[in-house]
């Protein structure tokens, strides 16, 4: 993917609110269980979308 | 993570409880530990990792070993020892008190490996302490046990960080620490829940949308069907690479023992032509020796000779030249040259016959006379022979003692080209061209699947705007779309995320690590760190930038430089603004902790690894000897140190070996000997 000059922030700010939170929760799950390597974060990625979005 | 403390309970050497505090500031963040050989560097280096992970490096032996052996022996049978760890530190705006310990049951005076438990306390912000249910995950997630291997190490093991093929190793642990692993992570997660979500929409959103739905499943499926295929062949590029740049370096070295392979070659037909010169002269003297060597043996025989003759003529026994043919015509004729008749028997007759007895010596006369000619010669051919014989032999002797400095010469060369890992440079060259077009191969595989992959993609993205589209009346459906719609839009921010942060953090660890090494070094070679982080080191040669073969100090360097490096990089992007939010102040701090901290790097180096770390750790223990720590180390260190201990050595050994160690002109016990029992004690200086 050509990136060019565009930043992580750049990316962010043309995020919804919504957008934005789950994609903080995303990786705030994934941080957490990063050293469980077969860890299945299907269910807890599911529970965070239908929070932000019930 | 900053530490605070580590006790130890009849951990190894340690016996008893012992404490040693490592809280320290910003300003002198590093503490400094003295000890002799086998006092127990490695070991305390290794309590931190047993006190996190319950394992210690493959270098420590007799691990089933733990408590400390004299209090193993004064244990009655059937009683426990207590064995522990305790670890005190801050984490992102928590105190925590880890705790990996045991009793330890004596059921023989063998021990047994022990199970040792771990527990994990937080302090809460009213003083409070908090048991963590799962201890060993927070742990974890607190510091990654692959990550764990920048800040915890052995100076003398580290260059294995940087040597060829650790990298892909090296690359998943530094994802970790750079935010790019749950990047990665996500994206591999978020598919199976957009497809969880999008079952109710294929189940209740009506024909038109469970069309589409399903159409966007299956172009999903050949996604991640294409995406693992291109992992597979990415994978084995990455291994044809490998294999390309080791035959390419074998290539490497044959072009380095060319001259060397030249010069033999220049050896070898010196040297056979020496041989037969050798032999040359060898038959040459031979033959003067057969041919004309009796002449060395002729000087008395000549002189003697020459003698017999001269006293034969004295005597008259050898007259004047008179032919025996003649004087028998004479006798036949039966007259005498006077014109006397020579009638048989008569006087005349008698005397000219006397005459031929005398001719009969004519003969030897004419031999004799040549004889004397020839002695003569004899001499002068004697001088001749000996001239040349002296001639032929100094030949010889040249001739085999350049022979002998040829077959020496050839000889040290063929050891330096006789290396097993060099094969035939034509097969080597085979090889890397074989190589060079399964590359290719792989490459237009590559090619053509990221082709499909964004082709996929666009279908997907169309086919997902005509979901939007469709109408869908049942409500169920309608939220599993919009969340799908939500998923999809998270997942292409992140794709784009990682994308910027790989880029990112590659170029600015570079251009660290770069910063880093330069400071420590001083030749003129420059680290760069390919996009897979594979380090390796250049050098400008006349505007050609050619690549070094790194020497174990210098991979120690590298590898130092790039811890450095990690550990700054780490902290950096952790207080910027990104996608995780607002970071705790101590965010992407780590110590680091060092055993036998500068390897077998100069004194030179040691002071500017020793300067470097000091100035970008954050928290630095640094464990070392005497020799290595004493002198530039303790100086450079100093300014920075805010505690400074000695692990006195106590051994049962000989009385004599008791030493100590001066430190800021104060004298302390380093070895103390002879001992009740062996055992390391944690003296703190300051």
């Amino acid at each position: 993917m050509a990136t060019g000059k565009r930043t992580e922030r750049d990316v962010l700010q043309e995020l919804s609110s919504e957008e934005l939170q789950l994609l903080k929760r995303v990786l705030e799950i994934e941080r957490a269980k990063l050293h469980v390597k077969a860890a299945d974060l299907t269910d807890d990625l599911l529970s965070a979308v239908k929070a932000i979005l019930p | 993570m900053r530490l605070r403390s580590i006790t130890l309970t009849n951990f190894r050497q340690f016996s008893g409880t012992q404490v040693l505090e490592l809280d320290s500031g910003s300003v002198k963040p590093v503490s400094l530990i003295f000890g002799a050989n086998g006092a127990g560097k490695t070991t305390l280096l290794n309590a931190f990792t047993w006190a996190l992970y319950g394992t210690m490096s493959d270098d420590v032996e007799e691990q089933d070993r733990m408590v400390t052996d004299c209090v193993w022996r004064e244990l009655p049978a059937g009683a426990s020892a207590e064995l522990a760890v305790e670890l005190r530190f801050d984490h992102e705006g928590h105190d925590y008190r880890l705790r990996r310990g045991t009793q330890v049951r004596k059921q023989s005076d063998e021990q047994q490996r022990p199970s040792a438990e771990v527990r994990l306390w937080q302090t809460m912000a009213d003083g409070s302490s908090e048991e963590i249910g799962a201890p060993q995950e927070r742990i974890y997630s607190i510091l990654p046990r692959g990550v764990s291997r920048f800040f915890f190490f052995n100076g003398e093991r580290i260059e294995k960080l940087v040597k060829k093929g650790a990298y892909s190793e090296v690359q998943q642990d530094i994802k970790a620490l750079l935010d790019l692993e749950q990047v990665e992570r996500a994206l591999e997660h978020l598919p199976k829940v957009d497809r969880r979500l999008t079952a109710d929409l294929k189940k209740h959103g009506g024909e038109r949308a469970s069309e589409i739905q399903t159409a966007i499943d299956d172009l999903r499926d050949s996604q991640a069907e294409s995406h693992e295929d291109l992992k597979v062949l990415e994978g084995e590029q990455a291994m044809l690479v490998e294999e390309r740049d080791s035959v390419v370096e074998l290539l490497r070295q044959h072009a380095g023992v060319a001259p060397i392979q030249k010069e033999r070659d220049r050896v070898a037909a010196e040297l056979e032509d020496a041989r037969t010169q050798r032999d040359a002269a060898i038959r040459e003297r031979a033959s003067l020796v057969a041919s004309r060597g009796f002449l060395a043996f002729t000087d008395e025989l000549a002189a003697k000779t020459a003698g017999m003759a001269a006293a034969l003529y004295q005597k008259g026994a050898l007259p004047a030249p008179l032919k025996r043919e003649f004087v028998d015509q004479l006798l036949e004729d039966h007259s005498c040259i006077c014109g006397t008749p020579l009638a048989e028997g008569t006087e005349p007759w008698q005397k000219v016959n006397d005459w031929r007895q005398r001719a009969g010596l004519q003969m030897v006369e004419t031999a004799w006379q040549q004889l004397s000619g020839q002695i003569t010669q004899l001499s002068s051919a004697r001088q001749e022979l000996h001239a040349s014989l002296q001639a032929v032999i100094k030949r010889v002797t040249a001739e085999r003692e350049r022979v002998t400095r040829l077959e020496e010469a050839m000889s040290e060369l063929d050891g330096q080209l006789n290396d097993p890992r060099r094969e035939d440079v034509q097969q080597l060259e085979s090889k890397r061209r074989d190589l060079e077009a399964r590359i290719g191969d792989k490459r237009e595989r590559i090619g053509a699947l990221r082709a499909e992959l964004e082709r996929i993609q666009r279908e997907i993205d169309q086919k997902t705007a005509e979901r939007s589209k469709a109408e869908v009346k049942d409500e169920l459906a309608n939220k599993a779309r919009a969340r799908s719609d939500l998923v999809q839009s998270v997942r292409r921010a992140l794709d784009e995320i990682l994308a910027i942060r790989k880029e990112e953090m590659r170029d600015r660890l570079d251009a660290k690590l770069k910063d880093v090494f330069g400071k420590i070094t001083i030749k003129r070679h420059v680290p760069r760190l390919s996009k897979d982080f594979e380090l390796a080191l250049y050098e400008d040669v006349n505007g050609v930038e050619l690549a070094v073969p790194k020497s174990t100090g210098e991979n120690q360097i590298l590898s130092l430089s790039f811890v450095a490096a990690v550990s700054e990089l780490a902290r950096e992007i952790r207080a910027e603004h990104r996608a995780e939010g607002e970071p705790p102040d101590d965010a992407g701090t780590y110590p680091i902790v060092m055993d036998a901290a500068f390897g077998s790097l100069d004194q030179n180096y040691q002071r500017e690894v020793s300067r470097v770390l000091a100035q970008m750790a954050p928290q630095l223990v640094v464990l070392v000897s005497k020799s290595q720590g004493l002198g530039q180390v303790v100086s450079e260190l100093m300014p920075f140190v805010s505690h400074l201990g000695v692990i006195v050595t106590h051994t049962t050994g000989l009385s004599g070996a008791s030493e100590d160690i001066e430190l800021e002109g104060m004298a302390y016990p380093y070895i103390c000997s002879p001992a009740e029992t062996d055992h390391a004690e944690l003296k703190v200086i300051k």
